[in-house]
This record gives structure tokens, sequence and C-alpha cells, in this order.
């Protein structure tokens, strides 16, 4: 018990000595230290969707899936792709894009079913050649990208976009894009059903037992492999969700998925092996951190180079001196 | 074994080893061959570097260069069963410490050159014995994790770095005029061959010594190697050690021969390309690097062009790298000992096999 005292204690620390220290280098601007903090949250939403599917095939499945990215990517493209093409112009610009995000979400699920069935089952017994083989998906995933739509940059164009994207609100004299916030909220929302999903219903009460212990669950008569299947599509599917809601932010490019992949594994390794509470504060954590560098080395050292560096930086700390993460059991 | 112990040691030497000797004679004839056919000399046409034979001198440089690389990641993926994703550090860090030594170091290119070799090997080593300390706590998935993250970290900052010009890189214009790509080719060309000689030899000699075994028996099972007796961790500093200061001289013969030290060195291909390369050549075999660099380097070369199927052009060398991943995908699940040990497996399998090749099974034991 007093582990998960120390653990919360040691999260409300990192989490105010993140906010002082923006609070204290932001000089007195509340404007600039309120958008510094909701940056955070909205990267901290965004890394969430990346991450929550991460962590529970991770401590489900044993497997780390370095496609995580590349399904985000997906994500970004295809809502991009859809919500510019020509031939769905004749749609208002507020619907399409909400139709933009569900076609995305589903080509997620649909790679996420194909990876798992097809590519990952044959290999539960090989769990090094699982792991190497993610890896090779993710290439294939970005070539296929980069053969689609080139390697150029696409940036979301403001002044053509939808309703809630044009918008902006005031935040002690600072302005801040609407559509971020509502990024933010819906990541919170997805928190709270992924986390009803897993305590209230049958099917999450299976997932966390096969966290536990698969081999068990299965040896109760229940179809581990079925579940793995689900777990990894709503993973797959969950991330390109986020690619998709982060478009009309972040527009759609080749590095999107290390970009995101990478601060994904850090919060799942600091939330802690499989577990959904670890990744869900983790996330916010990283988010923060890594907008508060960015602040901080915008503004007073006058490169970029720090914030991009943060995820791995951070990553390497947490592996170095806490490998187990904020909710993980002691012993691996 | 038994039957042949008649025969003197050189023979039989010479006859186990005769398909390797094969190769090699044949490389060091391929410059004069081509030479011989497209009527180029290998020394270049009218003093300068030109013609057929000069250009898949270089070809075969790069693919000198991958397969030492490739052979440094088999000795940990393959033989050790560490999985690293972070190859590409100790390939660009190579690389940047040659570049810098001769640039900036105002010295001679002889000695710039020692000196770099020098520095760059024992930096990688350091580097790869600490990060190979890391591997006491952090095992399987989380090493790979924890190199990734290394290997991004410094690709990041580097590519940013003023000192070496951040993302556009510095030319490298100071080399020994023996060894300088440009004008002395075809010497070049022999001391890269010469390097993959003495890696082979290196790796083979090391794999078939009682430390070999050891790391082997790491890969199998490394509780149970722990449990006879072996203090594991020295073993895996060992090979990661190696393998980065090998992998540091594939960098180094890198940026000699393209005379550019740039941060794409660092990225993530030259750790994607070794790995494709082990893989689909044959994990944890001595000939597969060897037969995965060639084949994947040169079927690029080969298909760099557009294809005419019918009314439709198709620019395969665009799309290569897609074509790679797939074919990597489909080798890790069909085909998951590679090229060789599938090849081996087949022909143990016929009963045709006079002896059984010394390869060994593919790194299937987990964390």
């Amino acid at each position: 018990m007093t582990r998960t005292r120390n653990t919360y204690l040691l999260i409300v620390g990192l989490t105010a000595a993140l906010l002082v220290f923006s609070f204290l280098t932001s000089a007195g601007d509340l404007g600039s230290f309120g958008t510094t903090v909701l940056s955070g949250l909205f990267l901290g939403a965004l890394y969430f969707l990346v991450a929550s599917g991460l962590s529970i095939v991770f401590g489900l499945m044993d497997i780390l899936n370095f496609a995580q990215g590349a399904y985000f990517m997906i994500g970004a493209y295809v809502t991009f792709a859809l919500f510019h093409s020509n031939m769905f112009q004749g749609i208002d610009a507020n619907l399409r894009f909400p139709l933009g995000v569900i076609v995305a979400t589903g080509v997620g699920a649909l790679f996420g079913v194909i990876l798992e069935r097809v590519l990952l089952r044959p290999l539960y017994a090989r769990p090094v050649f699982q792991l190497v083989l993610t890896f090779g998906v993710a290439i294939v995933f970005g070539e296929a990208l980069k053969a689609i739509w080139g390697t150029e940059a696409y940036s979301w164009n403001p002044n053509t976009s939808f309703g809630i994207h044009q918008s902006q609100f005031e935040i002690f004299g600072r302005q801040f894009g609407t559509y971020r916030l509502v990024v933010i909220a819906v990541g919170a929302l997805l928190i709270v059903l992924i986390g009803l999903l897993l305590q209230r219903t049958r099917i999450g009460i299976i997932i966390r037992a096969g966290v536990e212990d698969s081999e068990m669950v299965s040896a109760l008569g229940i179809n581990v492999r079925a579940v793995f299947t689900m777990v990894f599509t709503l993973g797959c599917a969950v991330a390109a969700f986020g690619g998709a809601i982060a478009a009309p932010f972040l527009g759609a490019n080749l590095g999107m998925g290390n970009a995101f992949l990478l601060p994904g594994i850090a919060v799942v390794v600091l939330g802690g092996l499989g577990s959904y509470t670890g990744t869900a504060i983790g996330s916010f954590l990283v988010g923060l951190a890594v907008a508060v560098v960015a602040k901080f080395s915008a503004e007073f050292l006058n490169q970029t180079v720090w914030s991009s560096m943060t995820p791995m930086l951070l990553l390497i700390l947490i592996l170095l001196l806490r490998p187990s993460g904020l909710f993980g059991k002691e012993s691996r | 074994m038994k039957a042949v112990k008649t025969q003197p040691l050189w023979r039989r030497t010479l006859q186990s080893n005769i398909g390797y000797l094969a190769v090699v004679f044949f490389l060091v004839i391929f410059p004069h061959l081509v030479g011989w056919m497209t009527g180029d000399s290998p020394f270049g046409v009218n003093g300068r570097p030109r013609g057929q034979s000069v250009f898949w001198q270089s070809v075969f440089i790069e693919v000198f260069i991958l397969t030492i690389l490739a052979m440094s990641y088999n000795l940990i993926f393959g033989f050790t069963g560490v999985i690293s994703f972070g190859h590409a550090l100790f390939f660009g860090l190579g690389g940047y410490i040659m570049g810098l030594a001769l640039e900036r170091s105002g010295l001679g290119a002889e000695a710039a050159l020692l000196l770099g070799a020098v520095i760059g090997v024992v930096v990688c080593g350091v580097l790869g014995f600490l990060m190979g300390l890391v591997s006491l706590r952090l095992r399987g998935v989380y090493f790979a994790i924890f190199t990734l993250a290394i290997a991004e970290m410094v690709a990041i900052y580097i590519g940013r770095w003023p000192v070496t010009n951040a993302e556009d890189g510095f030319p490298l214009a100071n080399m020994p005029e023996l060894i300088n790509p440009t004008r002395n080719r075809l010497t070049y060309y022999y001391l890269a061959l010469l390097l993959v000689i003495i890696t082979f030899l290196f790796i083979r000699r090391l794999m078939n010594s009682p430390t070999g075994k050891v790391l082997l028996a790491i890969r199998e099972n490394e509780n149970r190697a722990q449990a006879i007796g072996y203090n594991t961790l020295t073993y895996k500093l060992l090979a990661i050690a190696l393998a980065g200061m090998i992998a540091a001289g594939a960098g180094m013969l890198h940026v000699i021969l393209n005379r550019k030290v740039g941060p794409e060195i660092l990225s993530v291909t030259y750790t994607v390309d070794p790995l494709l390369m082990t893989i689909i050549g044959g994990v944890g075999t001595f000939s597969g690097p060897i037969i995965g660099a060639a084949g994947l380097h040169l079927s690029e070369r080969i298909f760099n062009r557009e294809f005419v199927i019918g009314t439709t052009s198709v620019n395969i060398g665009e799309n290569w790298s897609l074509i790679l991943g797939i074919i990597f995908v489909v080798v890790v699940l069909v085909f998951p000992q590679g090229i060789v040990g599938t090849w081996t497996r087949w022909r143990s399998r016929r009963g045709t096999a006079r002896a059984p090749a010394p390869t060994v099974r593919a790194a299937n034991a987990g964390d």
C-alpha cells in the first residue's frame, strides 16, 4: 500500500514540478503559461491514443507493436486525403471531417485485424520474430504511404476547414485553437470509455484477467485468441483515430509515425507494464513535459532540438531509474 | 571428421572453405573481369574515375560495407540473441568521428585517418560497453526500446548540431592519396574486401572459440547459461562492444567512400538495413549476412530502373523499400531462418548433404 501511495506522491510531485517550472519561466505571463499547459494536455491526449493500444496489447499479448506509429500516420493521411479530395467537396466541411475520421478509424481497424490475424498469429511461438515483424510492418506502411502520397509534408489550411477548426478562444490574452481543446476533451472521453470497457464489461474482465495470466484464462475455456484479435484491432483503431483527429492540427507527413511512436512507448514504460491507469496518467505527464521543455528551449535556448529529444530522454531515464514504471509490478 | 584426419591441415582447411575461397577469388578478379568485358580499365578511363569497371567497384564497395555492418549485427542479434534497434548509432558515430578527424584535426591525411580509426573504434567500443551494462537490468524488448531511444536521440541531436553543419553535414576532402576512392578506387576496393575477410574470419574464429559457445548458450537460454556458472553479462558486454566497434569501422568506410558526412548515416535506415539483411540472409549463420547484404544491395541496383509491362511502366527503384519491406515480412513469416538456414535445412532433409554446413539454429529463444 505504501508503494501505491508513494506512486501517487511521485505523480503529484512531478506534475507540480513541471507546472511550477513552466510558471516561473513564463515570468508572470499567465497567457503563456496557460497555452503551454494546454499544449501539454493536447499532446497528452494524442499520446494517450497511441499508447493505450500499445499498453493493453503489450500487457495482454506481450507484443510491443512497433507499427502503432504507422497506424497513427495512416489515420492522419486518410483523413487528410478524404477531407481534401475533390470527390467529396460537395459535402459540407462540418460533416466531411467527422466522416473522414470514421473512415480513417475503420481503415486502421481493418489493417489491425489483418496484421494480427495474418501476420502475428503464426508467430506466437517466436516472440523475437513478432517484435521484428511489427518493425518490418511499420516500414511497409511508411513506404506504402510514401508510394501513394509522396514525400511531401501536407499541412491543413484552417481557412478552408470546418467550423471549430477556424475558431480561436482567448486565455489570459493569448489565442488558443478551440479545436485543440476539443481534442483534449475527446482524449479525456476516450480514457473514461476505455476504462469503463475494461472495468465494467465482461470482455474487459477477460482482458484484465488475460493481462495477469492469459494461459489460465484460456484454460477456463475462453477463446483468448479471439480476445487478442479484438484488443489488437481496437488498439490500432484508436491509434488511427488519434492520427485522424490530429490531422487538422499536424497535417500529414512521413515523420509523424516515429514522432508519436517513441513518446507512446515512453508513456507505456512510464505507466508500467499493462497498467491502464499508468498509461492514462503517463500520457499527460509526458505531454506536459514535452510542452514545457519545448516552450523553455524555444524561449531561452533558441533551439527546438530539446523538445524533439524529450520523449527519448524521458524513456531512457525511466528505463534506467525505474524500469517497472509508475504502476508496474516491482519484480519482473 | 575422423576420415579426413590423415590429410594435412592446409588441405582440410582448403576443402572445407572451397566455396568461400571461390567467392574471394571472384571478387579479387571482378574489377579486371568487368574491365576486360567492357573495355573500360579498372583504373578509370583517361585518368578519371569513369567507366563500367569503376562504377561496379563502387557498387561492390557499398556491398562490402553493408556486409561488415550486417555481420556485426548478426554477432549480437544472431549469435548472442540480444535485439538492438540502435545499430545505426555505432555506424553513424564511426563515420562522424572519422570525418571530424580528417577534416577538423588539422593533421596530415595519414595521421588523421589513423587517429580517426582508433578514436572511432574506441569510442564505439566504450559506448557499446556502456549500453551493454544496461542490458543487465533490461532484457529483450526493453533493451530494444532503450537502444532505439538512444540512437534516435543522438540522431536528432547531431542532425541539428552546428559543429557538424546540422542536417547538411560536411564534405571530406582531406584523405590519404593511396586509398582515395575517387582516384584510387581499385585500392579502396581491395582494402574494403580485405576488411570483410578479416571481419568474417574474426567472427568465425570467435564463434568457434569457447567464448562463442557461451554466446550461443546465452541466445538459447540465458538463465540456464547463468545457472551453469557463466557470468553472462561479461559475455554480452563483449559481444555488444565488439559489434559496435565493427559497425564503427563500416561507418568509416562508408563516409570515406561517399566523401561526405551527414546525419543520414545515423538514421534508422542503417539499423533497418542490417536487420533485414541478417534476417533475409539467415540469422545466426556465418554466410547469411553476406548473402543478405549482397543480395539486397545488388538487386536494388539492378531493379533501380523503369520496367515496362504491357502498357504500364513500373519504376521499381522508387518503390524498392516497399518491396524490401514486404519481402522481409514474408521471410519472417515463412522462412524465419532466412536463405542460408532454409537451404541448409532443405539439404539435410533431402539427405544429400555431405557434411552439415557450420550453421546454427535461428535465434528463436525469447528474451
